[in-house]
């Protein structure tokens, strides 16, 4: 397995079954919030860093034909497509996400995965995060 | 506002995507501003200079070109809105009686001023994207587009639609970036190459280069130096950052909250002691045809759900019930950055007074402008005629 460092710290974590975003919870005016927070900003009371759902439903699409941010190449496929996913704890996510603009559907059920951003000469792989379509069979599984 | 405040005198150099030095395009706009309004700079009492790319000190120095009187300058940076933010700088200068004469200057050159970047931190080798670098802007107004669409069954054509109307508007206007030699068409629009579904090339605003001035003054200024045109006055100025609200987007804030729209409009209305129904003509931050269609329900032009239908009667093209950027939006006129707010303000002013020409909306006596910063902040003027 090799060496995963997330982008920035403090948005996600790699646990034993995978990879988690990180929220704060505050429990004054129980609200979760993405990414973290110093202080709840409602409230202005202490928050817990929670780790987030890994599944949620896709509530809004688009499918870019540029490149990516800081490359001048398309991705092979003609572009790449963004999601906002909507967690169980009422956070609203914007993302990469994997899959053509024929198989996106608002309302659907997605999974988090860790994104490779960049990979360093010693083989460590900065990784942002991406939601793919929870039917797609998990990495390392037996389809 | 403590003391009523006019718009003086406005000036711009063409919005391009040429190559024009800044310093040029910035002395142009002063200059033309500066004779819009009969002073000489001596006569400013302090000036704000807004831009998003550059270096530092960039407008101090651009400045010396038409002055140096020690007048105190201040560089404003909001994003998008940071023209109208410089404007607001000056209205509330002049209102608190800090100066009785203001200048706001926006001005930037998209194509050569890269977002500054912080160097890796300690024990990374490697200079990689932060989370909040991810993903384009035009993705987030697309998402907002397909969830319309999902919502309201808004359709690809009406998308168009308010993006064709924009590039007619801009066939006019001397300023703007994008001036079609023919009459713009939906299937036109819609036929461009996709950028981020459903927005075509030709829906998403002309990006380039630029410069825009306004000169704002007290009454007593403002009676002297009217030469029979009629006085334009500020009668709402103001901005909002975000409030918490369901479904709130912290990563990637570039939309903002539908709300920030709402109650920076609610708040300029009462300001004015007006209402949607009294406006002339509106600008807003129509980097996409989903914004524009949006903003018509958010500042109250129409009830929610009901945009799409303003657009089928041709309600917001000049000659309509309110026209909406009626000098060429976002989408045709440009945007620059620094600039585009206080390009705004330019139409707005020349269409109170009535001399916009071949783009001159009828008998304008009110114009709201409307500019989102980066999602995160919401900036609203109201000018009057009288």
């Amino acid at each position: 397995m090799p060496n995963r460092v997330p982008l920035e710290d403090g948005y996600l974590v790699f646990s034993e079954d995978g990879i988690r975003l990180l929220g704060s919870y505050s429990p004054v005016a129980d609200v979760t919030f993405f990414p973290t927070r110093k202080r709840c900003p409602i409230t202005e009371e202490s928050v817990q860093t929670v780790e987030l759902s890994r599944e949620g439903t896709l509530h809004a699409w688009s499918f870019i034909h540029m490149p990516r941010m800081g490359s001048m190449d398309i991705d092979p496929g003609g572009g790449y497509a963004v999601g906002q996913i909507d967690l169980p704890e009422g956070v609203r996510v914007q993302t990469r996400i994997d899959g053509r603009p024929e198989d996106l559907e608002i309302g659907m059920p997605m999974r988090l995965e860790a994104d490779v951003v960049a990979t360093d000469e010693d083989g460590t792989e900065y990784c942002g995060f991406k939601f793919v379509p929870k039917s797609r069979p998990s990495p390392g599984s037996t389809p | 506002m403590n003391r009523e405040v006019y718009v003086i005198g406005v000036g711009m150099h063409p919005f391009t995507k040429g190559y024009v030095p800044l310093r040029d395009m910035y002395f142009t706009a002063g200059v033309d501003a500066l004779e819009d309004a009969g002073l000489k700079f001596r006569d400013i009492g302090c000036l704000y200079n807004g831009y998003i790319g550059g270096g530092m000190m960039e407008g101090v120095g651009y400045a010396k070109d038409l002055g140096m009187t020690g007048l105190p300058v201040v560089h404003v940076e909001n994003a998008s809105a940071t023209g109208s933010s410089a404007f607001r700088e000056a209205v509330w200068a002049v209102s608190g009686g800090a100066a009785d004469v203001a200048m706001a200057m926006g001005f930037d050159d998209m194509a050569r001023s890269g977002m500054p970047r912080r160097k890796p931190p300690p024990g990374r080798n490697k200079a990689v994207p932060g989370f909040e670098s991810i993903l384009l802007p035009a993705g987030f107004f697309a998402m907002w587009a397909v969830r319309r669409m999902h919502e309201a069954g808004t359709t690809v054509e009406t998308f168009a639609a308010i993006a064709a109307k924009n590039w007619n508007h801009a066939r006019h206007n001397p300023m703007a970036q994008r001036r079609a030699d023919h009459e713009i068409t939906v299937e036109e629009v819609l036929a461009a190459p996709m950028v981020a579904y459903p927005h075509t090339a030709m829906m998403a605003c002309a990006s380039g280069a630029g410069a825009a001035c306004a000169i704002v003054a007290t009454r007593e200024w403002a009676e002297r130096l009217a030469g029979g045109r009629p006085l334009v006055k500020v009668v709402a100025s103001q901005l909002q950052s975000e409030v918490y609200s369901e479904g709130h987007v912290f990563l990637g804030a570039v939309v903002g909250p539908a709300s920030s729209t709402e109650r920076t409009a609610q708040l300029a209305y009462e300001e004015a002691g007006l209402g949607p129904e009294d406006l002339s003509l509106v600008h807003v931050h129509d980097a996409f045809p989903i914004e524009e269609l949006m903003y018509y329900e958010l500042l109250g032009i129409c009830a929610p759900g009901e945009g799409d239908r303003l657009v089928h009667d041709g309600d917001t093209a000049i000659g309509g019930r309110i026209p909406f950027s009626t000098d060429g939006g976002l989408t045709a006129r440009g945007h620059p950055g620094g600039p585009t707010g206080l390009a705004q303000v330019w139409d707005a002013t020349r269409q109170l007074r009535g001399e916009q020409g071949p783009f001159q909306v009828h008998d304008a006596r009110n114009a709201l402008v409307h500019m989102m910063g980066a999602g995160s902040v919401c900036v609203i003027h109201i000018l009057q005629r009288g």
